[in-house]
């Protein structure tokens, strides 16, 4: 059986959290979730995670505040990330630069007009294309 | 109907908190569809859960409307009674429960002190209490490791009279976290950056209704708790008799 594809998810509304992981169990994913900026940084360290999905309103630390502290490390420099948050895209056009070339975020996606299915395709797509992306690395290295 | 209804919290205030609610009216939606998704993909959905988030959000909606009309009356209109602070904190905590129970908050209510009547408008001072415990229950969860939390509804007498309030574990709740808070509100999408992830609406309306009552919400302290509280003072008349 292939192993399943783990995904860390930061959100801090518990219901919400409690509605996509229910979700995600049933689309075959491995997702766990962080309340918190500083219990994100913790769970990523103790499973590895394939995916991050973030939500960027958080309680003291924001999903910016992780973002650096996640990229900072070399093993997750290039682990796929989406920001699904409730904070418009919009009000990141003077940042985008940033977004995409310094934290490195895969997509940002408006959580109130994504659905659940969108998100799950999202996720599908990212890993899909990080996984061929991995073994043309390894062919290269072999 | 009046015109000027949104005047007396002052065009700004009053513009603030709209985008304050509006931005925290959002979360239920998203919770509501999200579990509507959840059904049509063949998973079960919970109506109840569905029903105590939508409850929740109506409630926010009505403490506004009464928060704005309360701060159109002038104070002979305001018609303050003698109210009972613990039957308040009851009812308030009976009309919690359902959301408490699903963000997996313990409330207590700590009502045991015999204390004399206060002069407040009742309905108003329910529905801000109601608006401060479910900002904070929302929040909750995501400032603790632990399981379960509890939120304390408690009464209590200090010097300068009879204190109303709703305490938690929260130590980034200060005086001046609720001061930017109060400059922040319906300009930042988290004023109280500490404490919620939201825009913690039901907090500024709460502060709306205490201030339209001639009251002011504090930063307080009780049984090692943080919390958040309004002194009120008690009912003269009452003790005359």
């Amino acid at each position: 059986m292939p192993k399943l594809k783990k995904i860390l998810l930061i959100e801090p509304d518990k219901l919400l959290g409690d509605i996509l992981l229910c979700a995600f169990k049933e689309a075959g994913f491995d997702l766990t979730y962080a309340t918190n900026a500083q219990d994100g940084v913790s769970l990523a360290d103790e499973i590895m995670p394939d995916l991050v999905i973030l939500e960027l309103q958080l309680i003291s630390h924001s999903g910016i505040e992780f973002m650096y502290e996640f990229r900072s490390y070399p093993d997750w420099e290039n682990t796929p990330l989406i920001i699904y948050s409730s904070v418009p895209p919009a009000e990141f056009n003077l940042s985008q630069d940033c977004m995409l070339e310094k934290l490195n975020v895969s997509k940002y996606l408006y959580k109130p007009s994504t659905s659940i299915t969108e998100l799950i395709r999202a996720s599908r797509e990212l890993l899909n294309s990080a996984n061929i992306k991995q073994s043309k690395k390894s062919h290269a290295g072999a | 109907m009046n015109n000027n209804v949104l005047l007396p919290l002052g065009p700004k205030l009053s513009q603030q908190l709209l985008l304050s609610v509006a931005e925290q009216i959002k979360l239920p939606l998203i919770q509501i569809s999200r579990q509507a998704e959840l059904g049509s993909m063949g998973l079960s959905s919970d109506f109840s859960q569905i029903r105590t988030i939508a409850e929740n959000g109506l409630k926010l909606l009505d403490s506004y409307s009464l928060g704005l009309q309360l701060a159109n009356m002038h104070s002979y209109e305001l018609a303050p009674e003698a109210v009972s602070v613990s039957s308040v904190l009851y009812e308030a905590d009976q009309q919690l429960r359902a959301l408490a129970r699903l963000y997996n908050v313990n409330i207590k209510l700590n009502i045991s002190g015999r204390y004399e009547p206060v002069m407040a408008h009742r309905q108003g001072l329910q529905s801000a209490i109601i608006g401060l415990a479910s900002a904070l229950i929302e929040a909750l969860p995501s400032q603790t490791k632990d399981e379960q939390t509890t939120l304390q509804l408690a009464t209590h007498r200090c010097r300068y009279g009879i204190v109303a309030g709703v305490y938690a574990n929260v130590p980034n709740l200060s005086n001046d976290t609720l001061k930017r808070g109060r400059k922040l509100y319906g300009v930042s999408r988290q004023p109280l950056v500490n404490v919620s992830h939201t825009s913690a609406a039901g907090i500024f309306v709460a502060d709306a209704i205490f201030r339209a009552m001639n009251l002011k919400l504090h930063v307080s302290r009780h049984h090692r708790l943080y919390g958040l509280g309004v002194v009120l003072q008690p009912s003269t008349q009452l003790a005359m008799v």
